[in-house]
């Protein structure tokens, strides 16, 4: 840490921050693990991705992606997710400060702005269904909405998340383990705009061009 | 400082949010997608012009938020979570490369229609 900054260290005796009686930091240790437990969902994402780029191209003589795809949709959704991460941002910022209503009142924006995501995606699929574009009726409609709907059901699980942290907010305030759970949610909320980067990016920009 | 450990507030972890990056990471990230939005949009570029742009757009974002909202360093608190993202990477470009290249030498091999 910084108050070592200049000091020699000497190895095996250098006392860290975190050198509580217990011997470890149960709050570094659960965020790291979380953290590589996103890592692995990633990877869940990169096998989508792999199948999209396979299967992209097989319309099976159905609807093309220039005919499904509606980018400019997507871009309201794409700032809906950064919108409703900065949100969160500012909770984990009300969070350093000890502010409890902050934290409630930024993760209650978060929570309405991924909420209108959520309404978004699924007025846009229930409009593609109604169409009779469905998942079955090409590998190019398969890839699709399993990628779009799997990043979708991770902003659900999200949001559910956060109206659970909201209640242990209000009911135990930060206590240990509130907080190293609003840390994994703020990994996994932030998370989900990385994911939808790459969808936008890939997906409906690239099936557009 | 040993008052410090019992305020789980107090942990680095906790004292990193800051406001200005993701202020900033924000307005980059949405900037960014913009851009690419409005290059599609336009047109007039080769496609695989387009395509290499739109992916090196969206990668520059993804390195702003991993930097600005997830706080990638090299700190003593963050230097694992950067690592164990570094050492992602090489799984990905397996994962992706490999499965890539074996579905389109298949399709090469097979003729399916469509997979060309």
């Amino acid at each position: 840490m910084s108050s070592h900054t200049g000091e020699s260290v000497a190895a095996g005796t250098t006392v860290l921050w975190d050198e509580g009686h217990h011997g470890h930091d149960m709050i570094s240790t659960r965020t790291f693990g979380f953290w590589l437990y996103m890592l692995s969902d990633a990877m869940i994402f990169a096998a989508l991705f792999t199948a999209y780029a396979v299967l992209g191209h097989n319309y099976a003589g159905g609807p093309t992606a220039a005919q499904v795809l509606r980018p400019g949709d997507a871009l309201v959704e794409t700032m809906l997710v950064f919108t409703s991460v900065l949100a969160f941002g500012f909770a984990m910022s009300a969070l350093k400060q000890g502010h409890r209503t902050g934290v409630l009142n930024w993760m209650t924006v978060a929570f309405v702005i991924g909420a209108a995501f959520v309404g978004m995606e699924v007025h846009e699929f229930a409009n593609l269904a109604s169409h009779g574009i469905v998942p079955e009726r090409s590998g190019f409609l398969s890839a699709y909405y399993t990628i779009v709907l799997t990043h979708g059901l991770h902003m659900v699980f999200g949001l559910l998340w956060m109206a659970v942290m909201a209640v242990q907010v209000l009911r135990d305030g930060f206590t240990e383990n509130v907080v190293y759970r609003l840390l994994n949610l703020k990994i996994f909320w932030h998370f989900q705009a990385i994911i939808w980067v790459c969808v936008f990016a890939f997906i409906y920009l690239q099936g557009s061009i | 400082m040993s008052h410090e450990l019992h305020n789980p507030l107090h942990h680095p972890e906790v004292q990193l949010a800051s406001t200005p990056r993701y202020v900033v990471g924000f307005l980059v990230s949405a900037a960014l997608m913009a851009l690419s939005f409005l290059i599609v949009r336009r047109g007039g570029l080769p496609a695989l012009d387009a395509q290499v742009l739109i992916a090196a757009i969206a990668l520059a974002a993804v390195l702003v938020q991993s930097y600005l909202l997830f706080h990638l360093n090299f700190s003593e608190t963050q230097r694992w979570h950067t690592a164990a993202f570094v050492l992602t990477i090489p799984l990905f470009v397996l994962l992706v490369g490999l499965s890539m290249w074996m579905f389109h030498a298949l399709a090469a091999r097979t003729m399916i229609p469509g997979m060309h």
